[in-house]
């Protein structure tokens, strides 16, 4: 391996903007999809259908928060490998991957109810709204296996290949907390 | 000029117009659909006078960025493939000159349709 | 006698050479990773949907060439003519232009050694090769997709289409656009970080500002795509409903998604062939491309621009009038930066020294075709001219001249262009000006008559017609002429077989063209340079001292980089050196990835739901073995 003896600026890792570009794919799929639910919207007189109960509130808005939060560890856990202090860097990972898990256990079940009570069968509302959780959820999943992986992979040895693919992670972490506040507001809409 | 300024100047040129276009052209595309919808016609929307304010502020945000990139142009009076950074800033800067025209003229011709046509008319 | 210790320069380039040595045999080629072996599998592969889609053109046309055929009966001529879409646009041009044209040169234009991720590049090809196998197994239960290359709701749902055809089309586009989406992220990535050190965004040459335009348009316009088909096969298999208005959904919303990206595609489309133009033009004029600046930004424009103009495939829906201002007004606006390009084309011609060469007069012939192309698209930008014409074969005409004139026929050019760098061997000249001329009046014939036709009421998608309408002669001309071009097209073919054998020696540059692959041998080293190049302007083969400067650099050792299997990194904006990447070597994870994802696309088709979830699983498991295998690792 050469021993790098250019003048080198700092820069972020090609890594890193392979998942800044993956990032930029996946925001634009949910752009789409509370696309469609802003374009079905204007279609509909009634939107949800007046049969079917409001969103619950309190406990998606909980949910969110927590989770946003895990940007935080996930970032210490980014400036930790970047400065080579790999068992810092293990805890934060841990810390963020424990809440990750409680917030998508819960929502899983959440959400099994709510195919129950807004049957996509029924209505665009309801397949709409059912599509757009799922797939938060299918990208918290994602998530969560890369932050486990990691998890195992900085066990016992960083390198800059594992450093890189660290800071990709939170990358990825914090544009799907982004992605889930903005699904929150789809969810919390009909309130309004 | 400072680097610093001489960069944001630069950058607000390139990207400020584009992002105002873009965000006109979403907003316009909402306002006629909300206006003429099924749900939309309950709320009462000016269209016409909501398009031109819309038209008005992307208008103004794309001659800033046209002017930004102008200056950039100016203050890096080489050829366009002179060393970076200042050969990119001036690169950029004239690309930035191009594309703001047109821009401008998009805002334009969507308020003066928007305010022509008769509103809610199927076509 | 004394033995002479080999010279620095030698012991470096030995070093390389032992470094980046592929493994031989079909097992290097189902485990490469380098973009030149990727770049050739695309090229080939591309090739033969090319030949597919031109089977299935021909067996339209000949149904058509009089009134009254039948040939083939209604449901085999639909099943043709979408297919025929599919095929050129997911399998041929999309895939040679940034797969074959894109993955061999880009990395060579910007100096480097190999794209930024390497595994990931031949997993993008494997994904299309599975995608396309995919898409043709319909042919086998002849239950190909049937409902138009942009398979319209209502026609799609299920209940008036309940056989498979429509699922292998939304799960096919689906699994193409994955594999599209990874080589568009790949070439993005790589023009972004490992341009040489020097090459700042005002020195990068034009095919590869055409190369990033049409990746980035890419990454943004195919999730519209993607969620249109999952919205599908949701209402399809599932019971969803987004389409249909009973339940509050609406059919436009098919259309609006299909065209918020299948409006960037044409640009994605026609943007790698400016890029091919905006190479074989200097080097052939032998000179600088005039106003380069407002050309690059002009690539970029046309790709910006040109998400904001969909819903002029929706002029004849109903939309209102305020709506389809906005619409109007960007695609009037959209023509502009073409515009400039082509004269700036055209002056560069002009003003320079042209040699007539096979390349140059397929750009001649993709100008004067694009330039016809245009003037029929802007046409439509007139509503009411379009509401006459929609769904006419002038619309057919209109687009054929786009993606033959003007996609095609730069691809062509360039095929003759870089065949000397590829294989080393230089192509017949006179067979080459013949097979241009051949295919240029095989199109010529095919396309322009369907303007008039088109104007006459002739409607696209019918599989025959009725005599006395004044269609006949049109038709007949059409068909001899898709026969023309089929010749013309094989004559291309024949030539470069025939030259490949022939084996003159083309040599490191037999054009002097000004961009980083004329500098290295012809084919090149796996490793690409032997230094990574200094680079002062856009056109660094005709910078005499920055070449000599090489070989200083080579002497010193001065990026070299032949401690490993290495390539620098550099910044976003002005290229300064960031960092030394290590690249992998030969890897099965690709194949590997590609194969279980097939797989399971071929179990959602058919509803085994929970066994292709385990495939997925797999797919995951191929993931974290790739990911496990670093390539400083790999480097002793």
């Amino acid at each position: 391996m050469t021993t790098v003896t250019l003048p080198v600026r700092h820069a972020h890792a090609k890594g890193w903007w392979g998942m800044v570009v993956f990032v930029a794919t996946e925001a634009t799929l949910f752009g789409t999809l509370v696309g469609t639910y802003v374009y079905l919207r204007f279609q509909n007189a009634h939107w949800p259908p007046e049969q079917l109960p409001l969103p619950p509130v309190l406990t998606p808005t909980m949910l969110t928060v927590a989770l946003v939060a895990t940007s935080v560890p996930m970032h210490v856990a980014s400036r930790s490998v970047s400065e080579g202090r790999r068992v810092r860097a293990w805890w934060a990972l841990v810390v963020a991957l424990a809440v990750q898990v409680v917030y998508l256990v819960w929502q899983v079940h959440d959400y099994v109810h709510a195919i129950d009570v807004y049957p996509p069968s029924g209505s665009a509302w309801a397949s709409v709204y059912v599509t757009i959780l799922g797939a938060d959820h299918a990208h918290v999943l994602v998530g969560v296996l890369l932050t486990t992986w990691f998890v195992l992979r900085i066990r016992t040895r960083l390198t800059r290949y594992r450093a890189v693919g660290v800071q990709a992670t939170a990358f990825y972490w914090h544009a799907v907390n982004t992605i889930t506040i903005a699904v929150l507001a789809v969810q919390l809409s009909p309130h309004l | 000029m400072s680097r610093t300024r001489l960069e944001l100047l630069q950058w607000f040129g390139l990207f400020g117009g584009a992002l105002a276009w873009t965000a006109e052209h979403v907003a316009g595309y909402g306002i006629s659909d909300a206006a003429c919808s099924v749900a939309g016609r309950q709320w009462g929307l000016d269209a016409a006078t909501l398009q031109v304010v819309v038209g008005v502020a992307a208008g103004s945000v794309v001659i800033a960025a046209w002017a930004a990139a102008l200056i950039a142009y100016r203050a890096t009076n080489v050829p366009y493939d002179a060393p970076p950074p200042t050969g990119r800033i001036h690169f950029f800067a004239q690309a930035a000159l191009l594309g703001n025209v047109l821009f401008l003229v998009i805002v334009v011709l969507d308020a003066a349709g928007s305010v022509y046509h008769l509103p809610c008319r199927q076509s | 006698m004394a033995v002479v210790a080999p010279s620095p320069e030698r012991t470096r380039i030995e070093n390389l050479e032992r470094l980046w040595a592929a493994r031989p045999g079909l097992l290097g080629w189902l485990t490469t990773v380098d973009h030149k072996k990727i770049g050739l599998l695309y090229f080939w592969t591309t090739l033969v949907f090319f030949a597919a889609g031109g089977v299935e053109a021909l067996l339209m046309r000949t149904q058509l060439a009089t009134a009254n055929e039948r040939l083939v009966g209604p449901e085999t001529f639909d099943q043709l003519m979408t297919m025929h879409g599919v095929t050129m646009i997911f399998f041929f041009i999309i895939p040679i232009t940034t797969g074959a044209f894109g993955n061999y040169l880009v990395p060579l234009m910007i100096g480097a050694r190999d794209m930024a991720f390497p595994r990931l590049n031949a997993l993008s090809y494997w994904l299309f090769l599975g995608a396309g196998m995919f898409m043709y197994s319909s042919f086998l239960i002849h239950q190909a997709p049937n409902a138009g290359w942009f398979d319209y709701v209502p026609l799609a749902l299920r209940q008036y289409n309940g056989g498979l055809n429509v699922d292998f089309y939304a799960l096919g586009l689906i699994f193409t656009t994955v594999a599209a989406t990874i080589g568009a992220l790949n070439l993005i990535v790589t023009i972004f970080k490992l341009r040489a050190p020097g090459m700042s965004w005002n020195r990068m040459p034009l095919f590869c500002f055409a190369m990033l335009a049409a990746s980035l348009s890419l990454v943004f316009a195919l999730p519209a795509l993607t969620a249109d088909c999952i919205f599908l096969e949701l209402q399809r298999k599932l019971g969803f409903h987004f389409f249909d208005q009973a339940h509050g959904g609406d059919p436009l919303l098919w259309q609006h998604l299909f065209w918020i990206f299948g409006h960037p595609e044409v640009y994605i489309i026609v943007l790698p062939a400016f890029g091919i133009a905006t190479s074989i033009i200097p080097t052939f004029a032998r000179h600088k491309m005039v106003a380069f600046p407002l050309v690059a930004m002009a690539e970029l424009l046309v790709a910006f621009i040109g998400f904001g103009v969909w819903a002029h495939h929706m002029f004849a829906t109903g939309l209102t009038s305020t709506t389809l201002v906005f619409f109007a007004a960007a695609s009037m606006m959209v023509v502009i930066p073409s515009t400039i390009q082509i004269y700036a084309w055209l002056m560069t011609v002009n003003i320079g020294t042209p040699e007539f060469r096979a390349p140059l007069m397929f750009i001649g012939g993709f100008i004067l075709f694009f330039v016809i192309g245009g003037l029929s698209g802007i046409m439509f930008a007139a509503i009411p001219f379009d509401q006459a014409t929609t769904d006419t074969y002038f619309v057919v005409a209109h687009f054929h001249f786009i993606i033959f004139g003007a996609a095609v026929f730069p691809v062509l050019g360039g095929i003759y262009y870089w065949f000397p760098k590829v294989t080393g061997r230089m192509y017949d000249e006179r067979l080459a000006q013949l097979s241009f001329w051949l295919t240029f009046a095989g199109t010529t014939l095919t396309f322009f008559p369907m303007h008039i036709v088109g104007l006459l009421g002739m409607t696209r998608r019918i599989y025959t017609y009725d005599g006395g309408l004044g269609w006949d002669a049109y038709n007949l001309i059409e068909t001899i002429g898709g026969y023309v071009l089929a010749t013309g097209l094989l004559l291309i073919a024949f030539n470069i077989v025939r030259s490949y054998r022939r084996n003159v020696p083309a040599g490191r540059d037999p054009f002097r063209g000004g961009t980083l692959e004329w500098t290295t041998t012809s084919p090149p080293p796996h490793y690409n340079f032997a230094v990574i190049p200094t680079v002062t302007s856009p056109y660094p083969n005709w910078d005499e001292p920055d070449r000599e400067e090489d070989l200083r650099k080579l002497a010193r050792g001065d990026l070299v980089l032949d401690q490993g299997h290495e390539t620098p990194e550099s910044t976003v904006n002005d290229a300064w050196p960031s960092a030394v990447a290590e690249m992998p070597p030969e890897s099965p994870w690709p194949i590997l990835a590609a194969a279980t994802v097939t797989v399971a696309f071929f179990l959602l088709l058919t509803q085994h739901y929970a066994t292709a979830g385990a495939f997925f699983v797999l797919t995951v498991l191929a993931a974290a073995g790739w990911n496990a295998h670093e390539p400083e690792e790999a480097t002793g």
